[in-house]
């Protein structure tokens, strides 16, 4: 019965992690259905998120809500900057045969790692490589009885957190103009081109949404962990990358599934082996798919040039 | 009865919806357009006609402003088109079913439809239902995935999409490829129903003998040029025209 009830918890851990990923896997996979490219910034938008988050809490010291605003536009305003920096300037072609190169994916590839590594030694070089600590009054650490089971506050926020922007973001793609346009170019971009969408704005609506995500995840992990540091954004990008290319690369429920069971398994993970092999766990799991369900669990064989 | 000059002159009495002056498209070191000039009057049925790779799709897309042109002009209504970006081209009231459709194929029928209705957004459940009306087909498959329909559905919610932005112009990209006899029939005959209802139609086909039928003025493309051009009948009329394009 202990044992039954020490489980429990450790899924409630999994999955407060869990739903950390999918945030971020999120952020992933909109970008990567809009552009067919990966966003190896993506992890630095999380770490930039935590930073913006601590630093209106040092210098401001306001009420925990309204520092997600605040992470929320710092977000998307890194979004939209990552954007114009490193995919922009490579989507002057528009000809067909440059779309589909190869070469021109690759290219805007390196570019946002290149962008990311530049963003973590600007934050290396502000903030020092040392983890900064979080007031005490802002962390989510705070024990709190559920039953016979004890959830950490941080956990109950993240819950929280990640309910609401997941049905925002169900009804900002499914209810909304906007959304309609994300679907859309994701779909078929030249399709969006032929019905009038400024594909241009769409893609730049789309990183400005994916990386509030993010961002947000960042702070709440800080404020989770009481600990931000310029490379924390780099495990948690690794494992929403793992997620999504475990949902299929472009599905949003299959990422999110996916996160959500690599937060567990990690958790659980950590009752039989010591914590360090819980990355294994990871790996493996994106091993077994990828041998077993090459499009992905949740893929549908999506055209691929 | 000669063919008429590709730069008619003489008519500036009848309104010009599309003048085309002297379209050059070049990819990499290839000139696809060598300078294209045509014209669509308003309220008629305009064919281009050529055969495969001479530059009919290159045309459509510079038109659509999917492709960048190297040289020349494009007045739509009044307005210089001359590479706009293709959202502000279908905003001006040019709007294209392109070749391979583009469809959204896992999205449903009615955001395809939306989507097309997109830039024009006040009577769009109007229009819609008027579009549902001229393609009743559509109605049945309003909430299905676009890409489960056939062929012929795919290319009737294609028109009826680029339909839904109310275009004073259609541009339609070989709407007869991969469609059997019956249901071409059935499309060029909706396309004197839509340009009765005030849309002017330029059109793209290697089904020269389907579009000659329908259209009012012709034009003959060979190698990225204009090379021959006429009304309709005349065009179909022409040895040149009756041997290479409609099997002798």
């Amino acid at each position: 019965m202990i044992f039954d009830i020490f489980l429990l918890q450790q899924v409630i851990n999994g999955l407060s992690i869990g739903f950390v990923y999918a945030l971020m896997a999120i952020g992933f996979t909109l970008i990567f259905g809009v552009l067919n490219v990966v966003n190896f910034a993506h992890g630095e938008v999380y770490t930039i998120g935590a930073f913006i988050g601590l630093m209106v809490i040092t210098a401001l010291a306001p009420p925990l809500v309204a520092v997600v605003p605040l992470v929320l536009a710092a977000g998307a305003l890194s979004g939209v900057g990552l954007e114009r920096l490193a995919f922009r300037p490579f989507r002057r072609f528009t000809d067909e045969a440059s779309q589909k190169s190869r070469a021109m994916r690759e290219a805007t590839l390196l570019s946002s790692l290149a962008v990311s590594i530049i963003a973590r030694e600007i934050m290396m070089h502000l903030f020092g490589g040392d983890m900064q600590g979080v007031p005490s009054d802002y962390l989510l650490q705070r024990p709190v009885a559920i039953g016979p089971i004890m959830v950490a506050t941080g956990s109950l926020v993240i819950f929280a957190t990640s309910a609401v922007m997941l049905g925002a973001l169900q009804f900002l793609l499914y209810r909304t103009q906007t959304g309609l346009g994300i679907r859309a170019v994701s779909n078929n971009q030249l399709g969006a081109r032929y019905v009038g969408i400024d594909t241009d704005r769409t893609i730049v609506t789309t990183f400005a949404v994916g990386s509030m995500l993010g961002a947000t995840a960042g702070i709440l992990v800080g404020l989770y962990d009481g600990a931000i540091s310029p490379h924390m954004g780099f495990a948690p990008g690794v494992k929403a990358f793992v997620a999504m290319v475990m949902g299929g690369l472009s599905s949003i429920p299959g990422a999110v599934a996916c996160a959500l069971l690599l937060g567990v398994s990690e958790s659980i993970a950590t009752e039989f082996l010591s914590s360090g092999w819980k990355d294994l766990i990871t790996y493996s799991l994106l091993v077994i798919t990828l041998v077993f369900f090459p499009q992905g669990i949740f893929g549908h064989g999506r055209e691929r040039a | 009865m000669p063919l008429d000059a590709v730069t008619d002159t003489t008519t500036t009495a009848v309104r010009r919806i599309l003048e085309v002056r002297d379209l050059k498209v070049r990819m990499g070191s290839q000139e696809i357009l060598r300078g294209v000039s045509l014209d669509v009057r308003e309220g008629s049925i305009v064919a281009v006609l050529g055969a495969n790779g001479v530059g009919k799709t290159s045309l459509m897309r510079a038109l659509s402003g999917i492709y960048r042109t190297t040289g020349g002009t494009t007045v739509f209504a009044g307005q210089d088109l001359t590479n706009s970006p293709s959202h502000a081209v279908v905003k001006l009231g040019l709007a294209q079913a392109p070749e391979g459709r583009q469809i959204f194929g896992t999205m449903t029928v009615r955001e395809n439809l939306l989507l097309g209705g997109r830039v024009r957004s006040q009577d769009r459940a109007a229009r819609m239902e008027a579009m549902l009306e001229l393609f009743p087909r559509l109605r049945e498959r309003l909430s299905q995935k676009a890409g489960s329909l056939s062929g012929g559905e795919q290319q009737m919610l294609c028109i009826a999409r680029a339909l839904m932005s109310k275009p004073r112009l259609l541009l339609l990209d070989e709407p007869s490829l991969g469609l059997a006899p019956m249901v071409v029939k059935q499309i060029f005959d909706l396309l004197v129903q839509i340009r009765s209802e005030g849309t002017s139609i330029l059109l793209v086909e290697q089904n020269a003998r389907a579009a000659l039928r329908v259209a009012d003025h012709a034009y003959v493309m060979e190698a990225g040029r204009v090379t021959l051009s006429g009304n309709a009948a005349e065009l179909a009329a022409d040895p040149r025209v009756q041997a290479a394009y409609l099997g002798g």
